[in-house]
């Protein structure tokens, strides 16, 4: 078992220090701006003295360092400033859009996951008949559209044209859990769609790897019956590629979020980062930023870290 | 009514007659076509069946202008090509006819789009008629024509960004595998850095501080000088070999990147080139770790090592022996990555973050006209569609070559 703890504690170590590392490049981009905020803030035409005036306030006048740890301190303990197009706490901002996302993106995950390893591990048992071949060409279609033009084609259709579902995800208080579902049906389809291609791929690729390895044939040589080749000699092994493949395209969920929440004007933080980047409103396109390279490090910890703990030769050191 | 019945007897007498050929991968595929025809009938009536039909009949037509280009395209090559090119599959060749079509018209925009991009020629949003294939966009210019400008604009971009980013990451990558040591760790961990942020994110988080509206031409001229005094030093570090190489290298380096720059600016505008550059730093590590792979093979080899005894230097090897050994990885890398950065520049200008206005761009179309969806209409669509297609078609071309060069038959 010590073995495991290290190569997990390896790994999350290893991770963390990523992550601060990333913490440092979110933070001194922003110092590379042409100017500095305070300018930025307040355009071309400003005084000197409103200049200066603004850089006390916002403790532009310490050195980049401080200001780094004081904001990787309060970023810590979920503080990230306020903003500075509107002066309200950006975790106020964030806050609940980033529950809004999380929903979304479970939503999605929740209908995908499955679907896609099923059909991952049929196509891999059929593979080289048409069928997989059709598949092929689907998921690879899929997978080349962006996400804008799936979601706008579910609009057209299940919204414009049928009037099934609405164009729009937007969220109201007090919303029953069905209706909730109703609304972000669309947008959690695009997503399902996008990642299901890539899902079923990897999962036909991790479970094609592993039928022609040659303890396979040998399960097959003795006459074992084809089911119990594959719960019995294939599955335990193939543990590891799928629950890489889960969190990787849970990883991948994060980015197809940012476009498909603008598609269908759902209130999350995608909609967030992207109304900030063209406000040019610093604080929260850093918090933005870290949440979601947060989420990603943490679901590719979480693919490394399940491939550890499911993998049979280090769960039964000799 | 009789279409229904017409239709399921067409279907029906195909698949007998594939059973009765013994053909069973095209009845297993009609047979199938038949029972969802059936489901779709008693769900969708006529209309869904007619659906099918047509999009049947376009499936087909692509397929039957694939096998034409296929043999169009061996008919001219020379023998050797003409042999490789029988292999490829009706997916590929179907692939290479769309990626011609967007090359001519991306080379020949002014002389096919009717319309100059930017030229207000009508009412907005007005439906089309003899001169507007397409109609009007939100401002009242011809759709058509914008497609047309679009597939220079866009795909040009991309392939810009794409390129850049193939030198530095494969120079990097080739340096990292010659060398090795302490260049190899760093890059490797700069990859890793780089390759761990979300590019979607990472593209915003540059773009909100260079970019968009608000990029100023000394900014990004000062970028691109930057970014290719880098790829510079690069070269530089696998040619030279003296304390006076390295001087004169680097005053070349120089000259040269100031010379990129200038041409930078000449052809692009500042917001084009900030996110030529922002794609180009994002997507390199991916080809660093490619590269860095393949060459990484190919140096441990016996002729690497009698190269290195019979004195060679790092530039030769690089050129002369470890290129030519690792193209087909490389080139089937170029069309993936294209792919990738096609599709994040098509993404942050539909965010509204990428190729500014007025520019004809695919992307920003699709937001542009977004409300004509709530009309049921499906304009907007097509620039969608078009990266669509030509993301599908590069992709197509690419399983074909890396299926080639790894000998894979599964």
């Amino acid at each position: 078992m010590g073995d495991i703890l290290t190569l997990v504690g390896k790994r999350l170590g290893l991770g963390l220090i990523i992550l601060l590392v990333i913490s440092l490049i979110i933070f001194f981009m922003v110092e590379l701006l042409p100017g500095d905020i305070a300018q930025a803030v307040l355009g071309q035409s400003a005084t000197p003295e409103n200049l200066a005036a603004l850089r006390r306030e916002m403790g532009l006048d310490q050195p980049a360092i401080v200001r780094y740890l004081a904001w990787l301190g309060d970023a810590v303990t979920l503080d990230f400033g306020s903003s500075i197009v509107t002066d309200a706490r950006v975790t106020e901002i964030i806050g609940e859009r980033f529950m809004n996302t999380l929903f979304l993106a479970a939503y999605a995950a929740v209908i995908a996951v499955p679907v896609s390893i099923i059909l991952g591990v049929i196509v891999a048992l059929l593979r080289n008949s048409i069928f997989d071949r059709v598949a092929n060409v689907v998921s690879l279609s899929f997978i080349s559209s962006p996400e804008f033009f799936l979601g706008y084609i579910l609009i057209l259709y299940f919204a414009v044209k049928w009037g099934m579902f609405p164009a729009i995800a937007s969220l109201s208080e007090g919303m029953s859990f069905l209706d909730l579902l109703e609304r972000t049906f669309l947008p959690a389809l695009t997503l399902v769609l996008v990642v299901m291609a890539h899902m079923m791929r990897m999962t036909r690729a991790a479970i094609i790897n592993l039928l022609a390895s040659p303890y396979i044939e040998m399960a097959r040589l003795k006459g074992a019956p084809p089911w119990k080749v594959i719960v019995k000699h294939a599955l335990p092994n193939a543990w590891a590629p799928i629950i890489n493949v889960v969190a990787l395209n849970l990883a991948y969920l994060i980015t197809g979020v940012v476009l498909v929440e603008v598609v269908f004007v759902y209130p999350g933080i995608g909609q967030a980062l992207v109304d900030a980047v063209s406000k040019r409103d610093f604080p929260v396109v850093q918090a933005c930023c870290l949440i979601f390279a947060a989420t990603f490090i943490l679901l590719n910890l979480a693919a490394d870290v399940g491939a550890i703990l499911t993998n049979p030769r280090l769960r039964h050191p000799k | 009514m009789i279409f229904v019945i017409l239709y399921f007897a067409l279907l029906l007498v195909l698949s007998c007659g594939a059973a009765y050929y013994n053909q069973r991968s095209a009845f297993l595929l009609l047979f199938s076509l038949t029972l969802v025809s059936l489901v779709v009938a008693i769900i969708g009536g006529i209309p869904g069946l007619r659906f099918i039909s047509i999009a049947a009949g376009m499936l087909l037509a692509a397929g039957m202008m694939s096998y034409a280009f296929r043999e169009f395209l061996t008919a001219l090559a020379s023998d050797e090509m003409a042999k490789e090119l029988r292999t490829a599959p009706l997916t590929a060749a179907f692939g290479m006819f769309v990626i011609f079509i967007v090359a001519i018209m991306g080379i020949f925009a002014p002389a096919i789009a009717p319309y100059g991009e930017a030229e207000i020629v009508s009412q907005a949003f007005a439906p089309p008629d003899n001169n507007m294939l397409l109609g009007a966009d939100q401002l009242g210019r011809d759709m058509f024509s914008r497609i047309i400008y679009g597939a220079r604009n866009t795909v040009a971009l991309a392939l810009c960004g794409t390129v850049l980013a193939f030198i530095l990451g494969a120079m990097a990558g080739l340096l990292a595998a010659t060398k090795g040591g302490y260049f190899d760790g760093f890059m490797g961990r700069m990859a890793d850095v780089i390759m761990s942020i979300p590019s979607l994110i990472f593209a915003l988080l540059m773009l909100s501080i260079f970019g968009g509206s608000l990029a100023s031409p000394q900014t990004s001229s000062w970028l691109l000088f930057g970014f290719a005094v880098i790829v510079g030093l690069l070269f530089l570090a696998a040619a030279a070999y003296s304390l006076v190489s390295w001087l004169i290298g680097a005053a070349i380096v120089a000259g040269v990147a100031f010379a990129f720059a200038l041409a930078g600016t000449t052809i692009f505008n500042a917001s084009e080139i900030i996110l030529i550059l922002v794609v180009a730093i994002i997507y390199s590590p991916r080809v660093f770790r490619l590269t860095r792979a393949v060459a990484g093979n190919v140096v441990v080899m016996d002729y690497i090592e009698a190269a290195k005894l019979r004195g060679e230097k790092n530039w030769y090897l690089i050129r002369r022996e470890i290129l030519p050994n690792s193209t087909a990885p490389l080139v089937a890398e170029f069309g993936l990555e294209f792919c990738f950065v096609f599709l994040l520049i098509a993404g942050l200008s539909f965010l509204g973050l990428g190729i500014q206005p007025p520019t004809a761009d695919w992307g920003s179309m699709v937001r542009e006209n977004a409300t004509l969806i709530s009309f049921g209409e499906i304009t907007p669509l097509i620039p969608a569609a078009a990266i669509a297609l030509l993301t599908v078609a590069v992709n197509f071309v690419v399983d074909w070559m890396l299926h080639r060069s790894s000998g894979l038959k599964e």
